[in-house]
């Protein structure tokens, strides 16, 4: 066994010990019907501390996805992509991000023989364990999606966890950024990197010939910069010296178009970029490629600070119209960070567009089931940038609607709701939404945001077990159904959906938590 | 009738949803009919708190609340005055330690604070993070009871604080820390009061759960200008019931009632 002795005999007998017990560990899960996605993880490092390192560094490339959103559907879209090129790909599918949970993915690629079978692992890792996870992994690709206050009574305010990862990429110099331009508290880690290529999403007027695309792309704010009434921004402003951004516009939260009148400080040019998106039953949108070197050099001196949008210089670039079977404005930005991380690769973006439209959403990421004949979409919601972006996705299409909003306070769903104070749901007082189930731990919790927020009190229903509430929904009125649910009431809302349904979603097996 | 109310720094104090506290106090007023004027004042800008009828502040980021503390040297001491005449204040957490004598910082470096409340703040290892249950002091209890009958005498949040904050002799708590940590996490106090004005650890949307707190808020900052009002009472079953879930989970000790 050269792989496992090549790194010291010690270092090999450890490993094999902390490799047997996870995979036992694994076992025992599957007999209990636990999904075991972290609990190997934890045996293993218990047994055996470098056990990540150990099998990292075996791996010709290894990828890491951040940030506050995005980062499960970015890392499945670029396993997904790398998959379709005919790489065989470890990645940590289920959401376990932390530490224990990348360990138990590694663990999970090896053979018998604990040898790792792919060559290539994708991972996504938590905001708030990059400082444990990248010295271990030692990504040489590390994409970053966005900032967001998210879950404050565990990672406490945002300075923090952008500060966390800045030094850990200190000590990771030579790893290549992919950096979504168009948030400065992600864009701005890449002042002094070596290796950065950002993406983000252009708003270009009278520039698409498909209609309209301003207004499609807008969030409200429709490029005035105005602020949208009840959204909160982070970062307004600058994080080297302080001044307020000022921005051309917003497409939601802090992402937009902005520069520092103070420092300079601007949006980069994206090397990716996206525009004329069209949003509906599935994403639509044009890819552009910028050139790099001198070729990028002289399109930032034509365009100056303000003006990226300035596309007739992009001559020799790529371009090209993609369409996602994936609803929401927000999954453009994943979809740029997977395919610039592949094409980091060698993925060309033709391969990508065709590899795109065979993606399966992830379990509760616009996930579609069917419930009492009609169609019913689970969601995610963790944070306020996320609740906002997903309630604009389901309003947007103006039928008759009802819905479940499932909140518990559990570790994994932040132990503090204070956070629906935060999100924006004014728009569930609209009259397309018939009925509201309120459920979860902190169901009352949910429904006195909603009277507040405007929702009149007779559209409200607790229900607050979880089948409990499905079956409240399956009697309301409207053409369409959601189920939008924090992370601990996700699994057991697909499971049950999937059972109600009777397999009327789809779900692919890439959503079921494999465990060898 | 007319409730003006003054937020205070909503750019930068406005951490855990604390908005929601503002949001509540409209709401509740405009369902009795009350008129509500809101204006939103931040660094720079120039006011006179007397103006105004109540005052709100949040918590914010360390570095957001370094800006806040300098720009306070000038607003501070019209603050003291407006309180000192009767506006009603509320300040939550981290704008609560403003409105202290001082912070100490962990390195014992010391922020000068405002002065409202006889209380320091002293920095902590330790978070003190978690729902808290507290029963507020005897004659709270009574005027909400009066404000909306039937009012429980606790109130429920979440807070999440390192700062240890302590009262001197001039200062009262609002009420005693039946779970949870509250100022200290020793003398079983939380919150500290003097006149009108208020300061709690109870971050967030605390209101939300506690509408007879709302509600006596909203009475005393009409009283000043309008006399002793009384409040039509509202249907808050939802309200208490969100506070019964958590004050029967912290009671019970138990985590999954489900």
């Amino acid at each position: 066994m050269p792989f496992i002795f090549g790194k010291g005999f010690t270092a090999g007998l450890r490993f094999l010990l902390a490799f047997w017990a996870a995979r036992l560990t694994a076992l025992a899960c599957r007999l209990f019907g636990y999904p075991g996605t972290s609990l190997p993880g934890v045996v293993a490092l218990r047994l055996y501390p470098g056990v990540v390192g150990f099998l990292a560094s075996s791996y010709e490339r290894v990828l890491a996805v951040t940030g506050t959103n995005g980062k499960t559907t970015t890392a499945n879209l670029l396993a997904h992509f790398l998959r379709g090129a005919g790489l065989r790909v470890a990645h940590n599918a289920e959401g376990a991000n932390m530490l224990p949970g990348v360990a138990a993915a590694l663990i999970r690629d090896c053979d018998r023989l604990g040898r790792p079978r792919s060559r290539v692992a994708v991972l996504e890792v938590d905001e708030g364990s990059v400082g444990m996870v990248f010295p271990a992994a030692k990504p040489g690709i590390v994409v970053v999606t966005n900032y967001f206050r998210d879950q404050l009574d565990r990672y406490w305010e945002l300075e923090r966890t952008t500060g966390l990862l800045r030094s850990t990429l200190d000590g990771l110099p030579a790893a290549a950024l992919i950096l979504n331009a168009d948030d400065p508290l992600v864009a701005a880690v890449g002042r002094g990197r070596a290796e950065v290529r950002y993406y983000g999403v252009n708003r270009e007027e009278g520039n698409c010939g498909a209609g309209d695309c301003a207004a499609k792309t807008a969030d409200g704010t429709n490029g005035s910069g105005s602020v949208v009434a009840g959204e909160t921004r982070e970062g307004r402003y600058c994080t080297s010296c302080g001044t307020e951004l000022v921005y051309r516009y917003f497409h939601y939260g802090q992402l937009g178009d902005y520069f520092c009148p103070g420092c300079g400080f601007r949006r980069p040019d994206p090397d990716l970029a996206a525009s004329c998106v069209e949003e509906g039953e599935h994403l639509d949108f044009t890819v552009r490629v910028l050139q790099r070197g001198s070729e990028r050099a002289s399109i930032r001196q034509e365009s100056g600070a303000g003006t990226p949008g300035g596309s007739g210089n992009l001559t020799g670039g790529a371009v090209m119209r993609f369409t996602a079977p994936l609803r929401g404005f927000y999954n453009v930005y994943n979809i740029l960070a997977a395919a610039a991380a592949a094409s980091a690769l060698g993925v060309s973006l033709d391969a990508v567009r065709r590899s795109l439209l065979g993606y399966k959403p992830a379990t509760g990421r616009m996930e579609q089931f069917t419930l009492g004949g009609r169609p019913c979409t689970l969601a995610l919601i963790k944070n306020p940038a996320g609740v906002n972006q997903v309630l604009k996705t389901i309003l947007a299409t103006g039928t008759a609607k009802s819905l479940v909003l499932a909140i518990n306070d559990l570790a994994a769903d932040g132990r503090d709701v204070s956070w629906l104070w935060d999100a924006d749901f004014a728009g569930l007082a609209d009259g397309q939404v018939k009925k509201i189930v309120c459920a979860g731990l902190r169901a009352a919790d949910m429904a006195v945001c909603l009277k507040y927020a405007g929702v009149p009190p007779e559209r409200l229903l607790l229900a607050p077990g979880r089948a409990e509430s499905l079956r409240a929904l399956a009697e309301q009125e409207g053409e369409e159904l959601f189920v939008l649910a924090t992370y601990t009431n996700l699994f057991d809302y697909a499971g049950l959906l999937r059972r109600m349904g009777k397999g009327g979603g789809r779900s692919a097996p890439q959503d079921l938590p494999s465990l060898s | 009738m007319r409730l003006r109310i003054c937020h205070l720094y909503p750019d930068l104090l406005n951490l855990y949803g604390d908005r929601g506290n503002v949001l509540i106090i409209r709401r509740r007023a405009a369902w009795r009919g009350v008129e509500v004027e809101l204006d939103q004042i931040s660094l720079q800008d120039r006011v006179r708190f007397t103006d105004y009828d109540l005052v709100f502040l949040g918590g914010g980021a360390d570095q957001d609340q370094g800006l806040v503390s300098r720009d306070m040297e000038r607003k501070g001491p019209l603050l003291v005055e407006a309180a000192e005449e009767g506006v009603v204040i509320l300040s939550i957490c981290g704008g609560f330690q403003l409105l202290g004598r001082y912070y100490r910082a962990q390195d014992g470096g010391v922020l000068p604070g405002v002065g409202l409340f006889d209380v320091y703040t002293e920095a902590g290892r330790r978070r003190l993070k978690g729902n808290i249950l507290i029963e507020t002091e005897a004659d709270l209890r009574e005027e909400m009871e009066r404000c909306s009958p039937g009012a429980l005498s606790t109130l429920v949040g979440f807070e999440n604080h390192s700062g240890r904050t302590f009262l001197g002799d001039g200062a009262r708590p609002l009420g005693r820390v039946l779970k949870g940590n509250g100022n200290n996490g020793e003398d079983r106090a939380e919150g500290a009061r003097y006149k009108n004005a208020f300061g709690t650890y109870l971050h967030g949307p605390f209101l939300s759960k506690n509408p007879h707190f709302a509600d006596l808020l909203i009475a005393r900052a009409l009283a000043r200008r309008h006399g002793e009002v009384s409040l039509a009472p509202l249907d808050d079953s939802l309200e208490w019931h969100a506070h019964r879930v958590v004050k029967e989970r912290l009671q019970k000790g138990c985590r999954r009632p489900l």
